[in-house]
Formats: C-alpha cells, structure tokens, sequence
C-alpha cells in the first residue's frame, strides 16, 4: 500500500512536469484518491477515431506497480478490442505481459497504438472484430468513425 | 433441486504435518443449501474445502525427501538422485509461481552473505548494481520505473551484514523471503536487472532469443523477462549471472542418461564474463567457484546444499 502510493505520487510529479511532452494524452489524478485516474485521449490520426478525445478510467490496485492497474473507456467506442458496453480493454500489457517497467503514462500511449492497430483475432467486440476478419474495412471503419462522431466529439450548436 | 454454496469463513492456517507441513493453506468454509423442489425442504451443511497454497520458499529437507518422490518413478532419475546425494546434503523448494529461479537466487546469495559475511562481495555486487542501473537508464528507463525496487535490494543486502543496527538474523531473513511484498520486490528487480544486460548486449543474445521464440530481443524483454510470473531460461540465469558478476551452478535432473559408464548428473556452470569494468579489479580463481547451486527439474528450481 505504501509502496504503490509512493510510486503512484512519483508518477503524478512527472505527470506534472512532462504536462506539455505529449499532447495527446491528459492524465489526471483525483483530488481525493491517489488509486483513481482519469485521462484523455486523441484518436491517431488517419484512423476512424481521429477527432475524437476519449476518457479513460483508472482504478489502481494495492499492489501497484507489480500488478497492472484496471483501465476501461467511459466513452463509448466501436473497436474490435474494447468491449462495447463496458467499456473494457483487451490488452496484453493490462494483462500477463504487465510488468513495472509500465506507467500510467506509457499505458495510454499503448492504447492509442492499440487504437490504430485493432487486434481482430481477439475480439470483445465481436461485431466489431467480425467485420474486420471478414475483410469488410469500410464497414468497419464508418461504424467505428460513427460512434467517434456521436460519442467522442463536441456536439455542434 | 438447487444447491447454493456461501462462502461464509476463509482462514489461513498452517500445513498439517500430514500434508507435508512447512506452508500455509487456506480453508474456506461453505454453507450449502439444498433446496428440494419435491417436498420444499431446505437442507442445510457445511462444507470445507482446504486448498494448499505453498510459501513461496519452504524448509530445507534431506535429500532423500527427493528420493521419496521418485520413489516408483524412473530408475535413471531414482540413481541421479543418488549421485547429487553423494554432494548434496539438502534441498530447499520454492514456490512454483514462475518466479522460482529468481526466487532462488535471492535467496541463495542473501543467505551466503549472512552467512559469509562477505564484505568484499557485497561491495563488488553492489558496483555492478550501479552499473544495471546505469544501464537501465542509457535504455531510457525512467529511474521513478525501478529505483524501488533496486532501493529493497540493496536495503536487504546491507541488513544482511551483520553489527548494523537494521541487521537481520537467518529466520528473519527466511520470513522477508516469504514476505510477498518484499520477496516480489527483490524478484523484480532481478527482472529489471536481467532484462537491461539482456538489452545493453542484444547482439550477443539475439541468436540465443530467436532460438527460443522468434522474437525480436526487445520484445523478448517485455513479454518473458519483465512480466512476473514468467519462466527463467538460460537466457535469462546467463544474463543474470553476467549483470551481477555471481557465478551461478544448475544441476539437471531429467531423464537424460548419457552411457554405459554409469550414471552422472549434467550440469551447467554459469561464470560471468568478465566485464571490461571489473576485470581487472579482480580475478581470483574463487570468484569463479559458484557458491550458489540450483537443482533444475523440468520446469523449476530449487536450491541445493552442499554436504
């Protein structure tokens, strides 16, 4: 426990320091609890998700940095890898390929390269990972440009 | 009929001697509830379920505990068992958790310099510590990623000596060991360790990792070295061997038998390579004499004590 929060303050200081390094990625921790982290992502660009800023949710365990933290999309998104309701990611490095070496940081540029590089062959979206498999690129890619559209961009007027 | 299972009580308790004793396990109590549609009859008991779960390093025990688990299995590992007995008095296990080799080693090397008091090598250990993490950050490691985990090694390193005032006795050592929180620690930083010697020379490890997984050596390092959990191959005992500069010795016991000249039992020694840094700051011939063995069976490692 004090370890993990020990490490997570280092991280919030270099969060703090390197605000302006990548401007694609907002991390935020929150005011009152050091293990809850939200952040904001850009879709790459030259993918369905450009334009859009998505939120991500973090919820650090006790045992940070030796077990990965949970990360899930609040906004919603059609992506092979992302379960659509809930918003759960499915992705090595938040799973057995974890290791300390990671950040909080370093997570959110891994699911920006996830973003722009859809794994089809394990899919929690099926209809998502689906459409890819059966080679129908276009179909994936206005359904997916659609939700960023309805879900990750500012509504006009 | 329905059957529903609360769980209403998990404790810890310790090993009977009848399952081997030297763990813990966890006992969970059930409430089962029968619930027959027939007569509308509730029926309730309660159920134990034990589940073992092993300290993560156990006792040591004679060595013919090992030969009592061989004992209607294969003659060729029955009469090796029986060679290592001529030099081996004992045997630690570890928990098989993927970690057990670096396990291992922690403690192996701790419990030499408790025992040793061995200044000399503490202060060279700790020089090449210096260097894996000068190397770690030539890689571009952020330092806030691993100076945790090299602080506790180096923190049980200094308890391990002797006359301070945060000195450790064998038994505290022991429980540090099987202490997750900082028994996982001390296994990471060996991670850490290994997989920035493995890096810093890919050339020299890449035909070695491509051999074992068709991958490149970065990725390598971030799938089965990094991660815990993940087994320790020759790749990673001669990465770590050499980062550290501890000559490491593994005794293979398989089914390999080799000729008609009786039985012996392979093993494989892990000198460092002498690094251009220390060699010229020492070579004597006792640097190169393992003071750590390690019985590998398919798939894990203990430690062995010699007689």
């Amino acid at each position: 426990m004090q370890a993990s929060r020990a490490r997570l303050f280092k991280e919030y200081k270099e969060v703090q320091r390197e605000k302006t390094a990548d401007p694609d990625i907002q991390l935020v921790c929150d005011d009152t609890n050091i293990f809850k982290w939200t952040a904001l992502i850009k879709g790459p660009s030259e993918t369905p998700y450009e334009g859009g800023v998505f939120q991500l949710a973090f919820a650090v365990p006790e045992q940070y940095p030796l077990q990965p933290p949970q990360v899930r999309f609040l906004t919603k998104i059609f992506h092979p890898n992302v379960h659509f309701k809930t918003g759960e990611i499915c992705l090595d490095i938040l799973k057995n390929a974890w290791s300390p070496a990671w950040t909080l940081q370093s997570v959110c540029r891994a699911i920006i390269a996830l973003m722009a590089h859809p794994e089809p062959d394990s899919p929690l979206n099926c209809d998502s990972g689906n459409l890819l498999r059966s080679g129908d690129l276009r179909g994936y890619q206005s359904m997916a440009r659609m939700y960023t559209r309805l879900a990750a961009m500012p509504k006009k007027g | 009929m329905m059957v529903v299972a609360v769980e209403i009580e998990a404790m810890e308790v310790a090993v009977p001697a009848i399952m081997g004793g030297g763990g813990k396990v966890t006992a969970s109590v059930y409430y089962l509830i029968f619930v027959s549609f027939d007569f509308l009859r509730l029926e309730q008991l309660f159920w134990c379920s034990v589940q073992l779960v092993q300290e993560l390093i156990l006792e040591p025990e004679p060595l013919s505990a090992l030969s009592a688990e061989y004992q209607s299995g294969s003659p060729v590992l029955q009469e090796k068992i029986k060679v290592l007995g001529e030099i081996y008095a004992a045997i630690r296990r570890t928990r098989g958790d993927g970690n057990c080799f670096f396990r291992c080693f922690m403690f192996s090397y701790l419990e030499y310099i408790l025992e040793s008091q061995d200044k000399a090598e503490v202060d060279r250990i700790t020089a090449n510590v210096e260097q894996c993490k000068k190397t770690l950050q030539s890689l571009g490691y952020a330092d806030f990623t691993f100076e945790d985990f090299f602080a506790l090694f180096l923190e049980q390193l200094e308890s391990v000596l002797q006359g301070n005032e945060t000195s450790i006795s064998h038994d505290e050592l022991v429980r540090r060991s099987r202490d997750q929180s900082v028994s996982d620690y001390v296994v990471m930083f060996f991670r850490f360790v290994t997989s920035g010697e493995i890096r810093r020379r890919s050339e020299f490890f890449e035909p070695f990792i491509l051999g074992l997984s068709s991958t490149t050596v970065e990725q390598f390092c971030k799938t089965s070295v990094e991660p815990m959990g993940e087994e320790s191959d020759h790749v990673h005992i001669t990465a770590l061997s050499d980062a550290l500069g501890v000559p490491i010795r593994v005794m293979y016991l398989d089914r390999s038998s080799c000729d008609s000249n009786g039985v012996s039992v392979n093993h494989h020694d892990f000198i460092p390579a002498v690094s251009d840094l220390q060699g010229t700051t020492k070579s004597d011939s006792d640097l190169v004499k393992p003071f750590i063995t390690l019985l590998y069976r398919p798939g894990h490692y203990d430690i062995l004590y010699a007689k």
